[in-house]
């Protein structure tokens, strides 16, 4: 179904297993009801989201968008290369995005650790608890992504994928760019737009 | 898929979030500048479902879908800033 579909006609189906894109879709809707819960309860507490929103580190998040979006362009080009049979190729740009992903958790722990020593907890105030769950639940998502990604580098570095057969790559790929899109709305959401 | 877009769209969404962080970096807020920071995020988001998801040769509905997604949580977002501005 899939290095066939090369014509105009489009594909019945997204990239990759059925069942993830079914995930994919329960995964948004999750991360709807978040975003939607964050931009109502701020429209309550106005003033404390927006001073709060201040102390928080703009840089690091800059950094791990800029981080997740090479990812995501990385297992792009993973899955560019393997439909033009470029196995070595797929394999590194794998690899490259799983370390995006390891940069992101590195950044990520900075940042926790920066607040959690300066006392910041989930009960700090309704705004952290609202940035903690949604950015914590977030980081699940990418390490989740990750574990994936590492099974599907080590599949192709064996040669499990190949230019006719790349359907488990493109499962995985689809999922952590699901992971990269939602970070694109928490991103502005939490620590830009006030 | 086109190696050269991808790679010129990687560049783009690497612009484009500086940009976003540089409107808050620089102070800006009210109406505009969460305007122009959502928009930005509708056209990541379109670039990124489009064409690093590979949506873009599939069925509509599933564009869709995932492209609805994404416009739906954009404009409830900016409804709930609206309202916070009464």
């Amino acid at each position: 179904m899939n290095a066939q579909h090369r014509g105009h006609a489009p594909r019945p189906y997204p990239p990759g297993d059925l069942a993830i894109w079914v995930f994919i879709l329960a995964e948004l809707a999750a991360f709807f009801a978040l975003f939607a819960a964050y931009a109502f309860t701020r429209l309550r507490h106005l003033e404390l989201f927006n001073e709060m929103q201040k102390t928080l580190d703009s840089t690091a998040g800059m950094i791990n968008t800029l981080l997740l979006i090479s990812g995501s362009w990385g297992v792009a080009r993973a899955v560019a290369a393997v439909k033009a049979n470029h196995v070595r190729a797929s394999a590194n740009w794998l690899l490259m995005a799983i370390g995006s992903g390891v940069g992101f958790l590195i950044v990520k722990y900075f940042e926790y650790g920066a607040k959690f020593s300066a006392g910041v907890g989930l009960d700090t105030n309704l705004f952290y608890t609202f940035y903690i769950s949604l950015t914590m639940f977030h980081a699940l998502h990418v390490v989740l992504g990750m574990v994936i990604l590492l099974f599907v580098w080590n599949k192709t570095r064996r040669g499990g994928y190949s230019a006719h057969d790349h359907h488990g790559m493109e499962t995985g790929a689809s999922y952590w760019h699901m992971v990269d899109l939602v970070w694109i709305v928490l991103f502005p959401l939490v620590y830009v737009m006030r | 898929m086109n190696t050269h877009l991808l790679n010129m769209l990687w560049v783009a969404l690497l612009v484009a979030t500086v940009l976003t962080w540089l409107i808050g970096k620089t102070g800006y807020t009210g109406p505009l500048a969460v305007s122009a920071i959502l928009v930005i995020a509708a056209i990541k988001g379109w670039m990124i479902i489009q064409d690093f998801m590979g949506l873009r040769r599939v069925r509509l509905l599933w564009r869709g879908i995932v492209v609805g997604w994404l416009l739906v949580t954009l404009a409830v977002i900016l409804i709930a800033y609206w309202l916070g501005l009464k």
